[in-house]
């Protein structure tokens, strides 16, 4: 193989806790919901909703929620061209809006 | 059901005029100084913020066959093949969150359109990237016809169309629409889906909130709503004398099905050509990041969709109307007929026409993108201009279109739906090569496309073979393997990927040429603010 080694750093080596955090909680996001035995149940009922239901129902906006708190710690995280510089302040992003 | 109710039906045709005038006025919507470009025309200039990508996005992955067929199966079978589209649409985010960055930067720094042009950069392959732009274009097309039927149902509920014993005839309306559409996305490319893509969804969100407050008073509450759906999934059905359905999945074997249905069309999305045009259009990576997080109301309005399923069944009406034209499909449409005033049914009937149209110029602009660039550009004419390929591309889109158009109009609806089936299967085999591409190239190029060869075959039979007592091939998408009942889409790609491994030890062993790769592994990271100016590839780096 002729890759050349990584120039820039990674998020993921200049911050590999954060970096395993967020992989731990996305690897969480799909098991509870991978996993069926976990809510195939009818009971216990939510107002009239069966629990099977209930739990796919309220999974969604507590996901976003969980990505969209993932999204901005990657933002904070982000390798400028000197990572151990405050990566906001390099953000070009903010800049241009 | 020859009588036209003229009231929905006019709604219907007012906002279809709406939608048709916007589509044209998009071509003026944030326009460049160069439009003959495929940037402009097939990705919108690459220009989209978070908000439009949203709409966009959700317009391009929630389509009107979605609307039609996850409440069909809700209606007919319950939650393994219906409700598991809930589930998918939970998974696919956290998941795509992981790769889809990386795919938009890459894809932004090289200027690649379709899918099928990373394959091509990553792997020098262009075996391998013709076989990628292949099986998208295959996916789409009966994607595009399900669209159609889509409308048809709608259509039909209305008595629109449905007096003539004439096909021409009898599909006029919906050819008259179809029409309109491939000369709109002619015209004006991506922009006009992503404009259209916001009245699309506020009549959606309309119609579903709207639907969730008001049918369950009108029918006894959701208590009676879901008692109704387990029973008629605990009835045995007269012709396979099993029970019509799952309503919660208790077994083993169910649990599994629904999860590997999840599982697979979750990460089959986002390989989907439409799903990546969608997501190259945007402006910046935080764009695609921030939607994966945005996303998943959508999914919430999926969820209530799919109950409306059980809502049909509640409602004895409905239930018998659905039951007398012999067509689960139609659920919805009558639910709406039934409990709705006709002005509020044609809004929601004019929700479903125009989001099938939204998907269906998104579809048809990937597949266009796909011919022009991974085959016309690369077997044909590799010097093609950026104008000559986004005339091609335009051209494409309307021969793509009429394709889908004769799939509806002609063969029966079934065999759209079962290659759209195989679609999902077949898409998921370009997995290895695009998604783990991404990360890795370690796989070899060809040990990836005799891995996608083997997935491709395996998958065709095996969902060729899956009966039921009421139909003899082609009746899902899960099959049994190893006494474990499996969506067959993802034992395919598993397979795939083992053919790829094996091959690729063996390949590497005997030391076969790796093919070049232009891309840096920091430009899967890259996150350019400047739309990307071909950037040549400096040699010896």
């Amino acid at each position: 193989m002729t890759q050349p080694p990584v120039k820039s750093k990674s998020s993921l080596a200049t911050h590999p806790v954060t970096s395993a955090i967020i992989a731990i909680v996305l690897i969480a996001a799909v098991f509870f919901v991978l996993y069926v035995p976990l809510y195939a149940r009818a009971t216990p009922k939510v107002g009239d909703f069966p629990f099977f239901y209930f739990y796919l129902l309220i999974y969604m906006p507590v996901l976003g929620i969980v990505l969209w708190i993932i999204v901005m710690v990657q933002r904070r995280l982000r390798p400028g061209p000197a990572p151990d510089a405050p990566a906001a302040a390099a953000d070009p992003g903010e800049v241009a809006r | 059901m020859s009588h036209v109710n003229y009231v929905t039906f006019t709604i219907v045709l007012v906002l279809f005029l709406v939608v048709t005038l916007t589509g044209f006025a998009a071509a003026r919507w944030r326009r460049a100084e160069n439009m003959l470009h495929l940037d402009e025309w097939g990705l919108g200039g690459r220009s989209f913020g978070t908000f439009i990508a949203w709409f966009l996005l959700g317009g391009d992955l929630y389509t009107a066959y979605t609307f039609i067929a996850v409440p069909a199966a809700v209606f007919g079978a319950g939650a393994v093949t219906g409700f598991f589209a809930v589930s998918y649409t939970i998974m696919v985010f956290p998941i795509a969150l992981v790769f889809l960055p990386r795919l938009w930067s890459v894809a932004r720094v090289h200027n690649y359109v379709t899918p099928a042009d990373f394959v091509r950069g990553r792997y020098g392959s262009r075996g391998l990237s013709l076989a990628v732009a292949f099986t998208g274009i295959l996916a789409l097309m009966p994607y595009i016809a399900l669209q159609l039927v889509g409308i048809q149902a709608v259509l039909t509920v209305m008595g629109v169309g449905t007096t003539s014993t004439n096909t021409f005839v009898k599909d006029l309306p919906l050819i008259i629409a179809f029409l309109i559409l491939a000369v709109f996305t002619y015209v004006s490319g991506l922009r006009a889906p992503a404009l259209i893509a916001f009245i699309k969804d506020t009549l959606v969100y309309l119609m579903i909130i709207v639907a969730v407050l008001y049918i369950p008073t009108r029918i006894g509450g959701w208590g009676h709503i879901f008692a109704a759906g387990q029973a008629h999934l605990k009835a045995i059905s007269p012709t396979t004398h099993k029970p019509n359905g799952v309503f919660i999945p208790i077994s083993g074997n169910s649990q599994l099905a629904f999860s590997t249905l999840a599982l697979g069309s979750a990460l089959a999305l986002f390989c989907y050509p439409h799903a990546v045009t969608a997501v190259l259009s945007t402006k910046r990576r935080d764009v695609i990041k921030r939607n994966m997080a945005l996303l998943p109301l959508y999914s919430i309005m999926l969820a209530f969709i799919a109950l409306l399923g059980y809502m049909a069944v509640a409602d004895k009406t409905t239930a018998a109307n659905v039951k007398k034209a012999g067509n689960a499909q139609l659920a919805v449409p009558y639910l709406f007929q039934h409990l709705f005033p006709s002005w509020f049914t044609g809004i929601a009937f004019s929700a479903i026409v125009i989001g099938a149209l939204v998907p269906a110029a998104i579809m048809s602009i990937a597949a266009a993108n796909l011919f022009t660039r991974n085959i016309f550009r690369e077997f044909f004419k590799p010097d093609a201009s950026p104008a000559l390929q986004t005339r091609m591309s335009q051209w494409v889109s309307l021969v793509v279109k009429l394709g889908a158009l004769l799939f509806a109009v002609e063969l029966p609806h079934t065999f759209s739906i079962n290659l759209q089936l195989l679609g999902g299967i077949w898409i998921l085999e370009t997995f290895p090569a695009l998604v783990f591409g991404l990360f890795t190239r370690w796989l070899d190029r060809w040990a990836l496309l005799a891995g996608w060869l083997g997935g491709m075959v395996f998958g065709t039979i095996a969902a060729y073979k899956v009966a039921t007592p009421t139909t003899s091939h082609w009746a899902g998408s899960v099959d049994i393997e190893f006494g474990h009942t499996v969506y067959i889409g993802l034992s395919a790609v598993i397979l795939n990927l083992a053919i790829a491994v094996v091959l690729t030890l063996i390949l590497r062993a005997a030391r076969v040429p790796a093919g070049a790769d232009e891309t840096r592994p920091h430009q899967y990271t890259d996150d350019p603010a400047a739309a990307p100016v071909p950037v040549p590839v400096t040699p010896g780096t």
